[in-house]
């Protein structure tokens, strides 16, 4: 458990606040999201599901690159780009571990190094385009490519919704610490914090399950009054929400640029 | 508004209800993902000791409310607090995690009839999280009994799967299933009964609740969740094409007889669900012209 308390004097919860505050708001500068989201989206797409279908090491390589520019560009905090590593060495790792364990050697390295490739690939174009673009506009970038208003809603709402959410948590959570009592030792490997942290965590539930339920009363009652379930039903009336979305010539650009790097990457692969 | 007058015992949501649980269960549970990511993982040998998820989110929400739209919001907030916000969104494979997911708590939500009942409570959460975990290890195995040919080149990958699945199966059920979706529902479930629903305007469900002509008739449930695996397993089988280590291009002839196979189940899954579910929005139009004359049939 000692690894509990680096990591939550390296990450305090206000940090991580910050970060979130940043990814949810801060993201209309980057360059990229200058772009058409419906483009974008599409974009994304390709990357998302060619990668599994490529074993060439010098298209993945290739690929993960550009992805790693355009992550640059977008400009992401660096705590989610810490999670990616951590999910990777997660996801990847501990499958190696185990296989040297059965008998294999470092050859079963290079198939999991594509492995790595793909997942890095995929998860970096998601990253790039999901926390570095505006949520309102990828949300009408959903909308316009035919995802239902629900779906492409509660997306940018949870951009949006989530800091304060976070905020609230770690109220109750103080609010629990204050009242509660913590173990007054900290038993082997610190077992005893532990439980207790985990123990308030869901308790500290309670009291948040009703004040969100207040708040997406307070929610679904502004978008009615915003008439959304009338927006849902009447084609347009999306057609006015979507009428700001035009295909410009950096998005021309963008996406043939992408193409000509792809047929090059293929061509040498 | 008027199927409430008519009949008390069914269970009618207007729609703003329904996104209002919609909305709720996305976000409660959504958060939750975001501890669940950074919780660090105790590693005691083999064994690992790691939080999987907060089930005790949906399950809670799935028996207090109208289980459907409670369980694809929570889906819905794993995929975009917890995977795309993160960037850990892996693409075709979240669908099977997606359909699985929110079918267990379903199911889960739908065994309690009485949220007051421990014993119900208790009975409905284990078995979510272990459909959910069932189903999930089931296709991850099948995965590797598929890839078989490609798994010989790599010494000792196709066991260590299987073992990392069984491991993660037992963990997942019993050290999270316990702590973190038996013990909290049982908490939880009691307390806000009755105190949660009427913030959002909805009164308690009652033991003799039913719940809207939507709902599902058991043997149609089973099919559906059967045909909705399937779904899951071809789009993940799809997804998992990394496992090839011959070249695509090479190993496409012997590759081709089972993408096509599962790719074409897939297909059939999807065109079988669309067909149950335009089947079941006629009948439920008809039910509800008929309810003048059929009486109170309970429908679920």
């Amino acid at each position: 458990m000692e690894l509990v308390r680096n990591w939550f004097s390296k990450f305090s919860l206000d940090r991580i606040q910050l970060e979130l505050m940043n990814t949810a708001y801060g993201s209309g500068h980057a360059s990229l999201s200058r772009l058409d989201p419906r483009g974008l989206l599409i974009w994304y797409l390709f990357f998302a599901i060619v990668p599994w279908f490529v074993n060439s090491l010098t298209v993945l390589a290739g690929m993960c690159l550009f992805m790693i520019v355009t992550t640059i560009l977008s400009r992401v905090t660096p705590f989610i780009i810490l999670v990616l590593c951590l999910g990777l060495i997660g996801q990847v790792g501990w499958l190696f571990i185990i296989s040297l364990f059965f008998g294999g050697d470092i050859s079963s390295a290079l198939p999991l190094l594509k492995l790595t490739l793909k997942l890095s690939v995929v998860s970096l174009a998601s990253i790039t385009v999901f926390s570095g673009l505006d949520p309102e506009k990828i949300s009408d970038g959903l909308l316009a490519l035919g995802i239902p208003a629900a779906f492409s809603f509660s997306l940018s709402y949870g951009y949006r919704i989530l800091p304060v959410l976070f905020e609230e948590f770690r109220n109750v959570l103080l609010s629990y610490r204050l009242r509660g009592k913590a173990p007054s030792r900290p038993g082997l490997l610190h077992w005893r914090i532990g439980v207790y942290y985990l123990k308030l965590l869901v308790y500290a539930f309670f009291p948040l399950m009703l004040a969100t339920a207040k708040r997406s009363r307070t929610t679904v009652e502004a978008l009615e009054t915003r008439g959304f379930s009338y927006g849902l039903n009447h084609p347009d009336a999306k057609k006015l929400k979507l009428s700001h979305l035009r295909f410009q010539m950096r998005d021309v650009l963008f996406l043939t640029g992408s193409a000509a790097y792809l047929a090059l990457l293929f061509w040498i692969g | 508004m008027n199927s409430v007058m008519n009949r008390k015992s069914v269970y009618t949501l207007t729609s703003s209800q329904k996104m209002m649980i919609f909305v709720l269960s996305m976000s409660l549970y959504g958060l939750s993902n975001m501890f669940t990511e950074l919780i660090p993982s105790l590693q005691l040998g083999p064994i690992e000791l790691s939080v999987e998820y907060f089930a005790f989110i949906p399950l809670t929400l799935c028996m207090l409310f109208h289980p459907f739209y409670a369980a694809i919001g929570a889906a819905l907030g794993e995929v975009i607090f917890g995977e795309l916000m993160l960037g850990q969104f892996g693409g075709l494979g979240e669908v099977e995690k997606f359909l699985t997911f929110s079918f267990a708590m379903y199911v889960a939500g739908r065994l309690v009839r009485n949220p007051q009942n421990r014993a119900q409570v208790g009975i409905a959460a284990i078995t979510g999280v272990i459909i959910h975990q069932l189903c999930s290890t089931l296709v991850d195995i099948g995965k590797v009994w598929i890839g078989v040919e490609e798994f010989e080149a790599v010494p000792g990958l196709a066991e260590s799967v299987v073992i990392v699945e069984g491991v993660s199966f037992l963990n997942d059920v019993l050290f999270s299933g316990i702590l973190f979706a038996l013990l909290p529902t049982l908490y939880l479930v009691p307390r806000l009964y009755g105190k949660i629903e009427p913030l959002l305007g909805i009164k308690p469900r009652k033991k003799d609740t039913q719940y809207e002509a939507a709902g599902i008739i058991s043997p149609k449930l089973v099919l559906t969740g059967i045909l909705l695996a399937l779904l899951a397993f071809g789009a993940e089988s799809l997804s998992e094409t990394d496992w090839n280590i011959a070249e695509w291009d090479s190993g496409w002839a012997d590759q081709a007889g089972n993408t096509a196979i599962w790719l074409s189940l897939g297909i059939a899954a999807v065109i079988a669900v669309i067909v149950l579910l335009l089947m079941r929005s006629r009948k439920t139009r008809q039910g509800n012209t008929d309810t003048g004359a059929g009486g109170g049939v309970p429908h679920a």
